[in-house]
């Protein structure tokens, strides 16, 4: 790796008689999904083997295909120089024998590292005096070191799945069938299992592929182009995207964004050595089909690309690419025709199928297990229209939203038993929106249909509706796993609960509403698994529920730059009830940065917190009649001023304004409290009195806004206050 | 290329790469890939070179022989070679254009597929095969069956035939295929195809099939338990039928499909050892005479 940047006059001396290494991993067809991170992965093996071996070069690239793996370094030292080193061998003692004769210990060592008697020597160490063997800088030629690296580097690689094909039991992605090594013009002889390497590459369409001979590590990527084939990823797939760009121009349309986004450019790319493309039709009247399952259609199951026109609607075209141009594309293109029809006829003998009765109508919920457990869908969408209600009251709902949201929740699992939805199982809730459409449904209710499974890669709900609906179906999913002790920990979450969890509060932030954990979870604990429990139990997981959720907040998505995790400690140690809440007073102490009015705030908590860490007294009132001293008389007299009017900003969540008041307030009167008055004084009474005061100033801040005493500003400001 | 043609084809080619041309199993099965030959062919050292037809059986598949690509009732032709050879795609391709399809004219790719049957507990690494965007062949290099390591790493073909008859037609249809010189693959073919969907998915006797796989698997295990791993094998097979007429009926929750799975699973592992054991214990008893 450093290689690359040493003093350019090592460069110099290299460039003489340097030479490129290149080695072809010719392959069966690698998966598509495999060959940009074996790529990224052949690259840095190969930087570290270099390195390793103390092999100086210049550029490291990678390339591939389906069917081939490059690996060329630049401008290779022809020389190895392994650097002297010193070996500690066995003690003095142990060396030799009492005669002075190198005893089997030292013989065994010195076999073992190759040295002779003669390369030791005895140096004292603080553990005693030891035999060192001295090895000289030895220098190999570096093309007799590369065919030993070429194996370390393929059995390096590592991928999702392996296998084995002959008997040499050598594991890789898929067979490896030829391997071209060379170093520079030298063609280097590598055996790898059963393969052993040799001068030929494979080329042409993979139904027929043919050798062709490469004379040297320069000539390996011109040989290839002249043949067709775009090696380098990136170049291939800009080749596809105006490939496909134009043809979708010429059949009046633009490449359906969808294609790019979810990955088919990709794939195709990783698919395919020389791209070509064609276009072709289908039958205009499968445009009636749900545009995603048009697109699954053309793009999961064919690989082809769809073609939209400029307002956005599908046309009956799509865009094909083939590997290596065909004897009669036009055969190709008919094909490919017949077999999209012959598809999408499937799907719209399932769409006639699933509209024969009203989507309202005729769904048997209860035959679709959601967990064995936990009962069926039936079941979820009862306990999803229980919680309609408090989330309702939360987020305050109009008459009409509410009789929307409660449509939606009675609909939402009626796509899961459709045939569509049994063809397209990644479509469910798609489905159900554009047959909720198509049976009269109105227009919110069918969109949070489809809306109910985000926020996902990315996507947050964007309807009212939608975002209630999504919220109901992971928090009903979330409560009734925890319900059954099945919780996320560490990397296992086989039923998604955190990504269940992370959406809720990505949703919250999202439509800026109050999410109220206790009336929610009232309304939850009234049906299974929570009805037939012991009270305490029930207790016991509402708070890991709260917790868990609460917990998200630290890797909730907050606009850049995101809060501190001290500040969410802060926010979360006073115990907050309503999740949006929180979040907004996370952002409004956030939006305080670290200037004065936080900072002021923080030392005003900070300090009655620790006089009460120390000291154990009843959480009482402080009694206006014992406070003797003037400064503690100045405390109470602007606490019980500004209570209400502090409480109310709070009420009103102004929680700059408030934080900024409080800190004003009591900052300065309280520095002379300490100043001038002795809280831990011989007189219990007078010290529990003036503890009470204390704790009513922390708390009046605390226990609603934050514990601000968990904020690492205060110990970068130590000195400073 | 008749479809009667098309597979006497394969059988002639594959015989000259040193198959035993053998015949279908007459039990109901979903793919070749349960075939004895298959499921016992791949397991332990010794070699196996078979190719045969096998009518398999998709209860879910069926379209009332509205679909010209689908069906609950279909042709696979099914090659295995043990060990597999390093030219298996050459041979594969090289077959294609015996039975007259010029893959030069058309659009061939290898597609991932990492193959699993839970049932058999195995599963391999290849592809899926296409033409022109349609898959028609399975490609894959056995690594595990009945759950145990394969010492010897068999490569299975698995055509589908009549989409292959579609390609040396040049037919996108098909029940249009010829059978033969007098009768389309429909003549044959479209009265059970509608019938057997029919049957399927609003006939099949739910309870009966219950029952079925129960018996089915206790007689299974009872075979087990006598080192017949055959005649367990079979009983296996009857299993796997009603739990796939069942999942058809719609009778076959979410949650009930993974232990069901495994249920099958458990006795295709219990056969594989079974026989494995039995190879051995009668390889050592053929030693001693050897000897003598």
């Amino acid at each position: 790796m450093s290689a690359r940047r040493r003093p350019s006059s090592a460069a110099k001396k290299r460039a003489s008689s340097a030479a490129d290494w290149l080695v072809e991993i010719g392959t069966e067809e690698m998966p598509a999904a495999y060959l940009t991170g074996t790529l990224e992965q052949l690259r840095q093996e190969a930087e570290r083997i270099c390195a390793d071996a103390h092999l100086e070069h210049g550029a490291v690239e990678t390339a591939g295909t389906p069917r081939r793996l490059m690996l060329r370094v630049a401008d290779m030292a022809p020389v190895q120089r392994n650097p002297a080193e010193e070996i500690r061998g066995p003690s003095k003692q142990a060396s030799f024998d009492a005669t002075g004769q190198p005893t089997e210990a030292l013989k065994g060592f010195l076999r073992g590292r190759g040295g002779a008697l003669s390369q030791t020597k005895t140096v004292s160490t603080d553990k005693g005096d030891y035999v060192y063997l001295v090895k000289p800088e030895r220098l190999s030629p570096t093309k007799q070191v590369l065919p030993e690296l070429v194996v370390q580097l393929i059995n390096r690689l590592r991928f999702p799945k392996t296998m084995r094909w002959d008997a040499s039991g050598l594991r890789f992605a898929r067979p490896i069938r030829w391997l071209v090594v060379f170093y520079g013009t030298q063609s280097l002889r590598v055996s790898l299992g059963t393969i052993r390497s040799g001068t030929h590459t494979r080329v042409g369409r993979p139904q027929r592929l043919r050798t062709m001979s490469i004379v040297g590590a320069s000539m390996y990527e011109p040989t290839l182009v002249k043949q067709g084939i775009i090696l380098d990823l990136s170049k291939r797939r800009a080749r596809i995207q105006a490939l496909i760009t134009k043809l979708a121009r010429e059949q009046g349309g633009v490449v359906a964004p969808e294609m790019v986004d979810h990955g088919l450019l990709d794939e195709v790319t990783a698919l395919v050595e020389q791209p070509i493309a064609i276009g072709g039709t289908f039958d205009q009247r499968y445009l009636q089909l749900p545009r995603e399952v048009l697109l699954a259609s053309m793009a999961k199951h064919q690989r082809v690309f769809a073609v939209q026109d400029g307002a956005g609607r599908l046309l009956a075209r799509f865009v094909a690419i083939l590997d290596g141009k065909p004897g009669k594309p036009a055969l190709v293109r008919n094909v490919i025709e017949h077999i999209l029809n012959a598809r999408l006829a499937d799907s719209m003998l399932f769409l006639e199928q699933d509209l024969k009765q009203p989507f309202a109508e005729g769904k048997n919920l209860a035959g679709v297990t959601f967990h064995e457990k936990l009962g069926s869908m039936a079941d979820k969408t009862q306990r999803q229209q229980q919680l309609a209600a408090p989330l309702a009251d939360a987020w305050r709902l109009t008459d009409a939203e509410r009789s929307r949201l409660n449509r939606a929740v009675l609909l939402a699992k009626h796509d899961l038993v459709t045939t569509m939805v049994r063809e397209f199982p990644t479509l469910q809730g798609i489905v159900g929106k554009h047959y909720a459409l198509r049976s009269g449904e109105p227009r919110e209710v069918a969109e949070a249909l489809a809306e109910q499974y985000l926020p996902a890669a990315g996507k947050r709900p964007s309807t009212l509706i939608g975002n209630a609906l999504a919220l109901l179906d992971k928090y009903d999913t979330m409560t009734s796993y925890f319900g059954i002790g099945i919780e996320p920990t560490g990397d296992q979450d086989p039923f998604g609960l955190r990504r269940a969890a992370q959406g809720i509060v990505e949703i919250i932030g999202g439509v800026r509403r109050a999410l109220p954990l206790s009336p929610l979870f009232a309304a939850r604990k009234a049906s299974a698994p929570f009805a037939a429990m012991p009270a305490e139990q029930s207790a016991r997981t509402e708070a890991r529920i709260r917790m868990y959720l609460f917990e998200r907040l630290y890797t909730f998505d907050w606009p850049v730059p995101a809060p501190s995790r001290d500040l969410i400690d802060a926010v979360l140690a006073s115990r907050p009830d309503d999740l949006f809440d929180a979040i907004e007073r996370i952002q409004a102490l956030h939006a305080l940065g670290d200037g004065p009015a936080l900072l002021r705030a923080a030392k005003v908590v900070e300090r009655t917190h620790n006089i009460l860490k120390s000291a154990k007294s009843p959480a009482i009132e402080p009694d206006q009649a014992k406070l003797q001293e003037a400064p503690e008389r100045k405390l109470w007299e602007l606490y019980t001023a500004h209570r209400e009017p502090l409480a109310d900003l709070i009420g009103r969540r102004s929680y700059q304004d408030a934080t900024a008041r409080y800190g004003e307030v009591f900052f300065a009167p309280l520095n002379d409290f300490f100043d001038q008055v002795m809280v831990n004084v011989p007189d219990e009474a007078l010290r529990q009195n003036r503890l009470a005061l204390m704790r009513a100033i922390n708390t009046l801040y605390t226990v609603p806004v934050a514990d601000l005493s968990k904020l690492t500003i205060l110990q970068q400001s130590a000195s400073s206050a | 290329m008749t479809f009667q043609r098309l597979i006497r084809t394969l059988d002639m080619f594959w015989e000259r790469q040193g198959c035993a041309i053998i015949q279908p199993y007459d039990i109901e099965m979903g793919a070749g890939t349960f075939h004895p030959a298959t499921f016992f062919g791949a397991l332990g050292p010794s070699t196996q070179r078979v190719a045969y037809v096998q009518p398999s059986r998709r209860p879910t598949d069926g379209r009332y022989a509205q679909n010209p690509l689908r069906m609950q009732r279909y042709y696979q032709y099914q090659v295995i070679m043990k060990p597999a050879t390093d030219n298996m795609q050459q041979l594969y391709l090289d077959s294609l254009r015996a039975v007259g399809i010029k893959v030069e004219d058309h659009d061939v790719r290898f597609v991932q597929d990492d193959w699993e049957s839970p049932t058999l507990g195995a599963w391999g690494l290849g592809w899926e095969v296409w033409i022109d965007s349609l898959e028609v062949t399975q490609f894959t290099y056995f690594q595990q069956v009945g759950g145990i390591d394969l010492p010897v790493i068999p490569c299975e073909i698995t055509y589908g035939l009549e989409r292959v008859a579609m390609f040396a037609n040049g037919l996108h249809d098909l029940y249009q295929l010829p059978w033969d010189a007098h009768r389309s693959y429909g003549d044959l073919h479209i009265g059970p195809e509608k019938q057997g969907s029919a049957y399927n998915f609003e006939h099949a006797d739910i309870d009966l099939y219950r029952t079925l796989f129960e018996q089915h698997e206790r007689e299974s295990m009872a075979l087990l338990g006598r080192q017949l791993p055959l005649p367990a094998y079979e009983q296996l097979l009857k299993c796997s039928h009603a739990f796939n007429m069942l999942d058809a009926r719609g009778a076959i929750s979410q949650s009930d499909r993974p232990r069901l799975v495994l249920r099958i699973r458990k006795l295709a592992k219990e056969c594989a050892e079974s026989y494995l054991a039995l190879q051995q214990s009668e390889a050592a008893e053929a030693e001693p005479a050897k000897a003598a």
